[in-house]
């Protein structure tokens, strides 16, 4: 590209890059303003900073509690969907029988099912057995988008790993069952690792199925959220500050997946 | 075998409670009215969704709004960002991370954002917009009826572009070079080579996108549920808002499963057009 062209082009993106961020820049500057700032009636971008905000929220509100719902509720989700779906994904791989690929496309609209057609009979559900309010109930709800991002994402990991390894394995002595459990999954582990971060962050900003399930006990901090949001005097630095709390462990974890983002987004079509 | 467990699972989460809900589609099911306990009702609720339920073809009506603008501006904007990248080669994996960020984070949080941002009185995004003129002094951008679904739907293509990016350049690198070689050495111009060449090739990367943008925006809720509620009064009251409210507010329950039912249905249909054009013509089926 001629020399005008490439400074055009590096303009744009840096604009680009403007335009996605400066909205997450504000909530986190929200969330360390004061009152008075926050409130200006023509935006401050220089100001004290104050933590007030952050103990203020979780301490005397009682907001810390979340936090530990949301870490258990997507911690065992992950694990629930891994131990459960692994298996199912080597399956997909390797063996061939009747009905597979049915099966398989019934894993995908699991995946692509509206939250708000699900929740309503798990609702009737969990109402009827008695699992409302409680972390169990959300978990299971989790774990049914999950297994399926599970799946069909190992599925791909393990078409990636060259059947001779398998007959190889055999050669060796190996059981079916050791060839999986040996040689299979430490090879897969990678792919593994990727997948867990992607569901536990699927699980951490899940919002519908929390804000129909748990009410008080087990709710998580997407759920916080509207709590504090109210049609007048909204306290904008501690919503931001929750906000805060909810959002930066997945900046984090997006640096750590971002190779196998392509693959977990389209359900294994596109590898990136 | 390897497969048991989570069909098990599956069936019994899933499976069994949608059929369950199928079943109370017809009846009378609600907490909010004595007396309705759920008797029989047969096609009833069905008749009425069809004939007497002029709010839910409204809500249908925005949400067909909502995903044709939100997927074609989000496609055009992803498309034209993707292309940027691919010849920018120094720096182009951190860019593209930072690019990611507005995706992953939890769609509530992104609702709260621009909530901040697009307040009336405070809002920054409402200051600098009034200052240069764009808007007039007392105009809200998620109060006024007229332009709040447009707002909306753009904090949507805030939200979603970077998907367009991250799928389209994933396509963009997987190209082969052969073909963009011979046709520059046929004399093609880039416009030409983009036409004739790019586009067709990545014709199953677009068709996926199009697709998994569709069903997505179709299934929104929990940023416009933060944003406006589905106000000013019905105007940005999405399907899966309206089938919420119906449910969860009105407690009628018998009613909420029949709306249910025809939000999952369209998602269905999508979802095996989804799995034949996407699936089917890479020939992993019959792999």
């Amino acid at each position: 590209m001629t020399r005008p062209w490439r400074m055009a082009a590096l303009a744009a993106l840096i604009a680009v890059l403007v335009i996605a961020l400066t909205p997450y820049l504000w909530l986190f500057m929200t969330s360390i303003k004061t009152r008075i700032d926050a409130l200006a009636d023509a935006p401050v971008w220089a100001f004290t900073p104050t933590l007030e905000h952050y103990p203020k929220v979780f301490l005397d509100k009682g907001y810390l509690p979340l936090v530990f719902n949301s870490l258990i509720v997507a911690s065992v989700t992950t694990a629930l969907s891994l131990v459960i779906g692994v298996p199912a994904a080597y399956a997909f791989a390797r063996y061939n029988f009747v009905g597979k690929e049915d099966l398989f496309f019934f894993f995908l609209t699991t995946r692509m099912a509206p939250p708000i057609s699900v929740v309503v009979p798990m609702f009737l559900l969990f109402g009827y057995v008695g699992l409302i309010d409680t972390r169990t109930s959300l978990i299971l709800a989790h774990t049914t988008f999950n297994l399926s991002l599970v799946v069909w994402m190992m599925r791909g990991f393990f078409d990636d790993i060259p059947r001779e390894i398998d007959e190889a394995g055999q050669m060796d002595g190996h059981t079916r069952a050791g060839v999986f459990f040996r040689i299979l999954l430490p090879l897969a582990a990678p792919g593994i690792a990727a997948t867990a971060v992607l569901c536990f962050m699927l699980s951490w900003n899940e919002f519908l199925y929390a804000f129909i399930l748990v009410a008080f006990e087990g709710r998580t901090l997407t759920v916080g959220i509207p709590g504090l949001v109210t049609p007048h005097g909204t306290l904008w630095g501690q919503v931001a500050a929750v906000a805060v709390v909810a959002t930066l462990p997945i900046i984090l974890f997006t640096f750590l997946v971002q190779r196998h983002l392509v693959r977990g987004l389209t359900f294994g079509a596109v590898k990136g | 075998m390897f497969l048991t467990p989570s069909v098990v699972l599956l069936v019994v989460l899933l499976l069994g409670p949608f059929i369950y809900m199928v079943g109370v589609s017809f009846t009378d099911l609600n907490y909010a009215l004595p007396g309705r306990d759920g008797s029989f009702l047969g096609f009833d609720n069905y008749r009425r969704l069809m004939r007497d339920d002029p709010v839910f073809w409204e809500s249908f009506r925005t949400t067909l709004v909502f995903v044709l603008g939100v997927v074609s501006t989000e496609f055009i904007l992803g498309f034209a960002i993707a292309l940027l990248l691919f010849h920018q080669m120094q720096r182009r994996r951190i860019v593209l991370t930072l690019l990611l960020i507005p995706m992953m984070l939890a769609p509530v949080a992104v609702g709260l954002m621009w909530k901040l941002m697009l307040q009336g009185e405070f809002g920054m995004l409402t200051y600098y917009l009034r200052e240069i003129g764009l808007i007039g002094p007392q105009t809200a951008l998620l109060g006024d009826h007229r332009i709040v679904l447009w707002t909306v739907m753009a904090t949507d293509v805030w939200e979603w572009t970077p998907f367009v990016t991250l799928v389209v350049l994933a396509g963009l690198l997987s190209l082969p070079r052969e073909p963009f070689e011979a046709a520059i050495m046929d004399g093609a111009n880039r416009w030409q080579v983009f036409r004739d060449i790019t586009v067709p090739l990545l014709r199953p990367i677009i068709a996926l996108v199009l697709l998994l943008r569709a069903i997505d925006a179709f299934k929104e809720f929990d940023k416009v549920f933060i944003l406006t509620g589905g106000g000013p009064g019905n105007t940005t009251e999405l399907l899966s808002i309206y089938t919420w409210r119906v449910n969860f507010r009105n407690w009628d329950l018998g009613y909420g499963a029949t709306c249910a039912f025809m939000v999952y249905l369209v998602v269905l249909i999508l979802c095996a057009v989804f799995y034949k054009a996407v699936y089917w013509t890479e020939g992993r089926v019959q792999k």
